[in-house]
């Protein structure tokens, strides 16, 4: 089965959401629907309760650019998807365009994981390959790195990603809310809900480690 | 000439992207859902160095057996050579079994022959009705003093439109980084009127809000394209000349076409000659 055909079987099994968005199947006659779960309620009123409509799936990557307060989401896995719309589709292979505009490769990460396909990329891995201003990042000590993820990742800090890697093979995250979160950020029923995978440190991460190894760096110069 | 379908092939659109200007990845965007409602691919997806999907997870959403990445970048240089193969796990033209499928590396949009007729349809466009023979065209690109190539793509454009028989007075090529510099086209141009190209592929911090202080045209760099409410205004008029300023050419529709030469160009390139 192709991935697209993977996620209309689970879809037809009850799979509801993904992230903050809930799939809703046969929705007013179309295929499926898409919306922000806090307004699931109303999409499923008449006039999909006043929610903005929109056809097809390119809406998916319009609606992701920017959260309420205009910010700009660079990294998807942000808990501050905007609310307001419903996304109208017709068939399989829209539903996964327009999921892969709103949470891109969510479905298929999560399709690998549980074939037991998906290469996870620890941190070390990840900052030594860095190049320019960002190969500086690499220089963060494990304790620095641990003490970023409490501080950087996680729900408490509006990421909704499940994390999966380590620091390195041998040195797991420390146990924290951010390393225990199951990336499902909605109130999705248990088996619902497609969780979202961080397989590799972001690129907010790694900017986040280059001033943190800054940090240290001058740190250790101002110690007699 | 058209591309045959590849029904069992997937496009993949590598684009920079930025964790800072929205704008950087709409042009790959709007260039996969025009290849991809022409139908000719099983898929179509992009993958980024700066957004997401990294190109470390492209892979995961191709269903294909055969996957044909198209940069879609404006030289060939430190990107396309070092940061793509590497991050996508390529080892020259055609890479098999990689993530159980086989890869083809085209080259980038910006080196492709085909560049020409959109950077002078962008000119026309920009100047209506403007005298060639009156007018300096310049394509501007960022330029590196650490790699040769990432002007190449920009000369050869140049050198390609001078010899097309357009009628400029000039064709002259300027850089952000590196001489000749952009800021000095009023010096370097010599006609009444220039109509300046920029030669990336977005609208983002380079071709909106840097490089239109350095031509004069703006004061200090201003907002993200897509958030300004009045786009600029044609013609301005400084240093005695009358300057055209288009949006990067990398946003011009028919990119999606570029995208489809490279496709093409690889396979007459490195398939055609394998037996079948």
């Amino acid at each position: 089965m192709t991935l697209t055909e993977q996620l209309a079987a689970r879809v037809a099994d009850g799979i509801r959401h993904i992230g903050q968005v809930a799939i809703l199947p046969g929705l007013h006659g179309h295929a499926y629907a898409l919306c922000h779960f806090e307004d699931a309620g109303k999409a499923a009123g008449p006039d999909f309760g006043g929610l903005a409509t929109h056809h097809g799936p390119d809406a998916g990557r319009d609606i992701s650019i920017y959260a309420a307060d205009g910010d700009f989401r660079f990294t998807k896995g942000r808990t501050d998807l905007v609310k307001g719309w419903v996304i109208l589709l017709e068939n399989a292979p829209d539903l996964r365009l327009a999921l892969d505009h709103i949470y891109p490769a969510a479905v298929g990460l999560w399709l690998a994981r549980e074939r037991g396909d998906l290469q996870v990329e620890n941190l070390r891995d990840k900052l030594n390959r860095q190049t320019g201003m960002y190969r500086y990042a690499g220089t963060i000590s494990d304790e620095g790195a641990q003490a970023l993820v409490q501080k950087v990742c996680g729900p408490a800090h509006a990421c909704a990603k499940k994390i999966l890697w380590r620091i390195d093979e041998n040195t797991p995250l420390e146990d924290s809310e951010a390393s225990r979160y199951d990336g499902i950020p909605s109130d999705a029923a248990p088996g619902k809900a497609i969780p979202l995978m961080c397989r590799e440190a972001c690129n907010h991460f790694v900017a986040e480690c280059r001033k943190a190894a800054k940090a240290e760096f001058e740190a250790k110069q101002n110690t007699p | 000439m058209p591309i045959a379908p590849k029904p069992h092939a997937a496009l993949l659109i590598v684009g920079h992207g930025s964790t800072e200007n929205p704008d950087s990845s709409t042009p790959y965007f709007d260039h996969a859902a025009e290849v991809r409602k022409r139908g000719l691919f099983a898929e179509v997806h992009c993958c980024f160095w700066k957004e997401e999907p990294s190109m470390r997870e492209a892979a995961y959403m191709i269903d294909a057996p055969e996957v044909y990445v198209v940069p879609d970048f404006i030289s060939e240089g430190y990107f396309t050579q070092d940061v793509i193969p590497r991050e996508l796990g390529l080892d020259g033209p055609t890479t098999t079994n990689h993530h159980g499928k086989t890869w083809h590396y085209c080259l980038p949009v910006g080196v492709h022959s085909s560049m020409t007729q959109l950077i002078l349809r962008r000119a026309a466009e920009v100047a209506p009705g403007v005298d060639p023979a009156q007018t300096s065209l310049i394509i501007t690109g960022h330029g590196t003093g650490m790699n040769k190539n990432s002007t190449k793509a920009i000369k050869d454009q140049a050198r390609l439109i001078a010899e097309s028989g357009a009628g400029y007075a000039a064709v002259l090529d300027a850089y952000m980084e590196e001489q000749p510099f952009v800021a000095d086209w009023h010096k370097n141009a010599a006609t009444p009127n220039v109509v300046v190209v920029p030669f990336f592929i977005a609208d983002g911090l380079h071709s909106y809000q840097d490089i239109p202080v350095l031509l004069g045209i703006e004061k200090e760099v201003g907002a993200a394209a897509s958030q300004r409410e009045v786009f600029r205004h044609n013609p301005h008029h400084l240093h005695g000349k009358t300057l055209f300023y288009s949006s990067a050419i990398g946003t011009e529709p028919l990119m999606a076409n570029v995208i489809l030469d490279q496709v093409r160009d690889f396979d007459l390139k490195h398939l055609a000659a394998l037996p079948a």
